[in-house]
C-alpha cells in the first residue's frame, strides 16, 4: 500500500488539518484520502481543508470518496473546506451537485482564515 | 475478342505474374508445375493479364493460346459445349494463321472452315469436328461436353504443341446444368482429364476463395498453385489515373494531389471509371474536389453502381430477394460482419430458408467477401435509394458531404488491457490527439474525464474474458469521435440512471455517478451492442470555444 500512501500527504495547522491529494485522484487515492481525513477525525479535528492544487485527473470513484469525508464530518458536526480546484475541478463538482456540501476558496490561506475566524 | 486490349505499355505492375505465365507451359513440360488458379478483387484485372498473355503468345509460335470466359457463357450444358468446342476451334486457326478476324467472326459456321482446315492438314481437328456433331446428333449431352472439354487437349496431343486453356471467372462453371439450374452438379469436374494433361497448363480466374468452393475434387487443387493479383500501388493507381484523363482529354488543376484516389485501393476497374466520370461530367480543371464529385456520380449512378448492379442480378435474379440481399449487406456493413444467424433473418424480412439461399448466393459470389470501401458506398446508396426511397441526388450529395469533409479526418486506435489505470494512458492520448487540433486545454480536461469514466466501466463491469478495450479517436475539424469497444456483459442501466447527492449521502451509496458525467460533457452518447460486443460512441462538436485561440 505504501504507492497509495504517496498520493496522499497533509498537516496540522492548528486545529486545521489540511490534505495534500496528488495526481490521479482514483478509488485508490480517494480511499486513502477518506483514511487520512479518519485519522484526523478519530484524533478530535473537525475542521478540513482539502487542497487540490496538485490533483490533475479524475475520476467519478475517486470523486464520491468525497462524499464519505462529507458525510463523516456532517455527524461530528465538522466542517469541510476545498480549495485550489482548476475550473474543472469546479464545474464537474457542481455538475454532480457536491459544491453545496462543501465551502470552496481558491487558495488554502483563504481557507484556513475563515476556518481560524471560527465563523465554521 | 481476346486481342481487343489495352495497349502493353499501359498495363502496369503486372510484370512478374505476366512473365511467370508465359512460361507456364515449359514449366508443366517438366513437370514442376503447370495450373494456376489467379484470384483476386473483381476489377483488379485478371482478365486483362489473360488478354495481355493471350496477346502476346498469338503472334509467338510456340504456345497456342486459348481463352473461354464463363462470364458471359450461355450455362446450359448443350450451348456451352458448343460455344467451347467451337471457340477453341476458332481461336486455333486463326492462331495458325495469324488472322484475327477468324477468332471473332462467331456467326460463320465451322463448315465454312473446312478448307482453311485442310488447307493446313489438320486432319485430325476434321474428325473431331465430325465426332461432335455425331454427339449432336444423338443428343448425347455428356459426350458433347467430354468433346467440347477435351479438343483442347487433342490438338496439342496432335501437333505436339503446348495448349494454354485460360478459364476466365471458371468459378460460374459451377453452374452448368442439362436443363434446369442446378441438375448437373459436378459437370465442372470434367475439366480434371484436361488440367492433368502435361501438355495444357491451365490459367483459371475467380473470386478470391472460390477455387475451394468450385473444386470439390481435391486432387485438382492439389494440381493448382494459386497467384493473387492485388492492388497497383499508390503512385501507379495515380499515374493510371492520369493517364486515362489525358487519353480523355480532361486536364488536370496544376498542383492537384488527388489524395482522394487512395479509396478505390488501387483498383484498375474503378481508376478507369473514375477517370471516365470526370469525362462524361465534362470535368474541365480537375481538381481534388471534382474527384469526390465524379465518385459520388460513379458509385450511385455511374458504370461502377451499374457494374455492381449486374453483379447483384446474376447472382440473385429475384428482386425481393435482392432487396433483402441489400438489407443483410448493409447491416453487415454497420456492424462489421454477419454472425447472428437468427437475427440476420430479421434482417433480411425473409424466412429462414430463403435467407440461407441468400446468404448462399452471397458466398458462391463472392460478395459475401468484398469489403472494399468502393462497394461499401455503392451499397450504402442502393440501400438509400432502394430501401429508403431517396432520389439520386440526394443520395450523391449525401456521399459528396461524407469525403469531403473526411480529407482532414485522422484516426488513431489505441487497445488497452483491463488492468488499473489503464485508463491513464488513454487520458494521456487524448490529450495529445486534442492538443495535436488545437484544442482547449481546459476542455481537455473533461474529454479525459469522460473518456476515463467508459474505459473505467468497461473495465470494472464487462466481466470480459478477452480483457482488452478497443478504442478508435476520428478528429474531423467539425468534430471528434470516439469509438470504444469491449466484450462482455452488456451495459447495465442503473449505472445511467440519477440519484440525487443528498440521497447518496443517506443511503451511502458512491457511485453510478460516471455516466451521468459522460453525457453532461459530450454532445451524443450512443451505446450499441454487436453480439458479445458493447460499443460506446462519443462525439463532441468542435465550435469556436473548445479551440484554442
Ligand atoms: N495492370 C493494369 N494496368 C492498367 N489497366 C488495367 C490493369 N489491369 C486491369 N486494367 C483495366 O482495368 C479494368 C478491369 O480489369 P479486368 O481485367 O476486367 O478485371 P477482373 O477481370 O479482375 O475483374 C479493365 O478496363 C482493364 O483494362
Ligand atoms: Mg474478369
Amino acid at each position: 500500500m505504501k504507492s497509495v500512501q504517496f498520493n496522499v500527504t497533509s498537516r496540522l495547522d492548528g486545529d486545521v488539518a489540511v490534505i495534500y491529494p496528488k495526481g490521479y485522484l482514483n478509488n485508490l487515492s480517494g480511499e486513502s484520502l477518506v483514511i487520512e481525513c479518519g485519522i484526523y477525525i478519530g484524533k478530535g479535528i473537525t475542521k478540513i481543508v482539502v487542497n487540490f492544487s496538485e490533483t490533475d485527473l479524475i475520476n467519478s470513484i475517486g470523486i464520491s470518496m468525497l462524499l464519505q469525508i462529507i458525510e463523516d464530518l456532517r455527524n461530528i458536526k465538522g466542517t469541510i473546506c476545498c480549495t485550489n480546484m482548476s475550473k474543472f475541478l469546479r464545474d464537474t463538482f457542481e455538475m454532480l451537485g457536491l459544491i453545496k456540501h462543501m465551502h470552496v476558496f481558491p487558495v488554502e490561506s483563504d481557507a484556513l482564515k475563515y476556518l481560524k475566524a471560527g465563523k465554521a | 475478342m481476346p486481342l481487343n486490349t489495352i495497349p502493353a505499355e499501359n498495363f502496369l505492375n503486372r510484370e512478374y505474374e505476366f512473365k511467370y505465365l508465359k512460361d507456364l507451359a515449359e514449366l508443366k513440360g517438366n513437370a514442376l508445375g503447370g495450373n494456376v488458379f489467379l484470384e483476386g478483387a473483381r476489377g483488379m484485372g485478371k482478365t486483362e493479364l489473360l488478354k495481355q498473355l493471350y496477346r502476346f503468345l498469338y503472334w509467338e509460335d510456340g504456345v497456342v493460346p486459348f481463352y473461354y470466359s464463363f462470364k458471359t457463357a450461355n450455362l446450359k450444358g448443350t450451348y456451352f459445349a458448343r460455344d467451347y468446342f467451337t471457340g477453341f476451334v476458332r481461336q486455333y486457326l486463326s492462331f495458325a494463321k495469324k488472322e484475327p478476324a477468324i477468332a471473332d467472326n462467331a456467326a460463320e459456321p465451322l463448315q465454312r472452315l473446312m478448307p482453311v482446315i485442310s488447307s493446313l492438314g489438320l486432319h485430325w481437328l476434321i474428325d473431331c469436328i465430325e465426332d461432335f456433331q455425331e454427339h449432336l446428333r444423338k443428343n448425347d449431352f455428356y459426350w458433347q461436353i467430354v468433346a467440347a472439354i477435351s479438343v483442347p487437349v487433342v490438338a496439342a496431343q496432335k501437333s505436339g504443341k503446348p495448349v494454354i486453356i485460360m478459364l476466365d471467372d471458371f468459378d460460374a462453371a459451377e453452374r452448368l446444368y442439362e436443363s434446369s439450374l442446378g441438375d448437373a452438379h459436378g459437370l465442372i469436374s470434367l475439366f480434371g482429364e484436361s488440367m492433368r494433361n502435361r501438355l495444357c497448363p491451365h490459367v483459371i480466374t475467380g473470386s478470391t476463395g472460390a477455387l475451394e468452393a468450385i473444386f470439390t475434387d481435391h486432387s485438382l487443387i492439389g494440381m493448382t498453385e494459386q497467384m493473387r493479383l492485388g492492388p497497383l500501388p499508390e503512385d501507379l493507381a495515380a499515374a493510371l489515373f492520369r493517364a486515362h484523363l489525358a487519353h480523355l482529354k480532361v486536364a488536370c488543376a496544376p498542383g492537384a494531389q488527388l489524395k482522394f484516389l487512395d479509396i478505390l485501393r488501387g483498383n484498375p476497374l474503378y481508376i478507369r471509371n473514375l477517370a471516365k466520370a470526370a469525362w462524361k461530367m465534362q470535368k474541365k480543371e480537375f481538381t481534388e474536389k471534382d474527384l469526390i464529385e465524379c465518385y459520388a456520380f460513379e458509385v450511385t449512378e455511374g458504370e461502377t453502381a451499374f457494374y455492381w448492379s449486374s453483379v447483384f442480378n446474376r447472382y440473385v435474379p429475384n428482386a425481393s430477394k435482392r432487396k433483402a440481399m441489400l438489407k443483410l449487406l448493409m447491416h453487415s456493413i454497420e456492424n462489421g460482419g454477419m454472425e447472428n444467424g437468427a437475427q440476420l433473418v430479421m434482417v433480411s424480412g425473409l424466412g429462414e430458408a430463403e435467407t440461407a439461399a441468400i446468404l448462399e448466393a452471397m458466398e458462391v459470389s463472392g460478395i459475401i467477401r468484398e469489403n472494399d470501401s468502393v462497394f461499401q458506398d455503392f451499397i450504402r446508396c442502393l440501400y438509400l435509394k432502394e430501401i429508403k426511397g431517396r432520389e439520386a441526388r440526394d443520395v450523391r450529395e449525401k456521399i459528396e458531404l461524407k469525403y469531403v469533409s473526411a480529407g482532414e479526418e485522422s484516426r488513431f486506435e489505441l487497445v488497452i488491457p483491463m488492468s488499473s489505470n489503464a485508463e491513464l494512458v488513454v487520458a494521456k492520448a487524448v490529450e495529445q490527439i486534442g492538443r495535436n487540433i488545437h484544442l482547449d486545454p481546459d476542455f481537455l480536461n473533461y474529454l479525459q474525464l469522460a473518456l476515463i469514466e467508459v474505459c473505467i466501466n468497461a473495465i470494472e463491469h464487462s466481466g470480459s474474458y478477452e480483457k482488452k478495450v478497443f478504442l478508435k479517436f476520428i478528429t474531423r475539424p467539425d468534430k471528434l469521435e470516439i469509438i470504444i469497444e469491449n466484450s462482455g456483459r452488456p451495459f447495465s442501466l442503473d449505472s445511467r440512471t440519477e440519484v440525487p447527492v443528498e440521497e447518496k449521502l443517506r443511503m451511502g451509496m458512491k457511485r453510478g455517478w460516471g455516466f451521468k458525467l459522460v453525457y453532461a460533457i459530450m454532445d451524443s452518447v450512443k451505446i450499441e451492442r454487436i453480439n458479445d460486443r458493447t460499443r460506446v460512441i462519443l462525439i463532441k462538436n468542435i465550435t469556436d470555444k473548445e479551440v484554442l485561440q
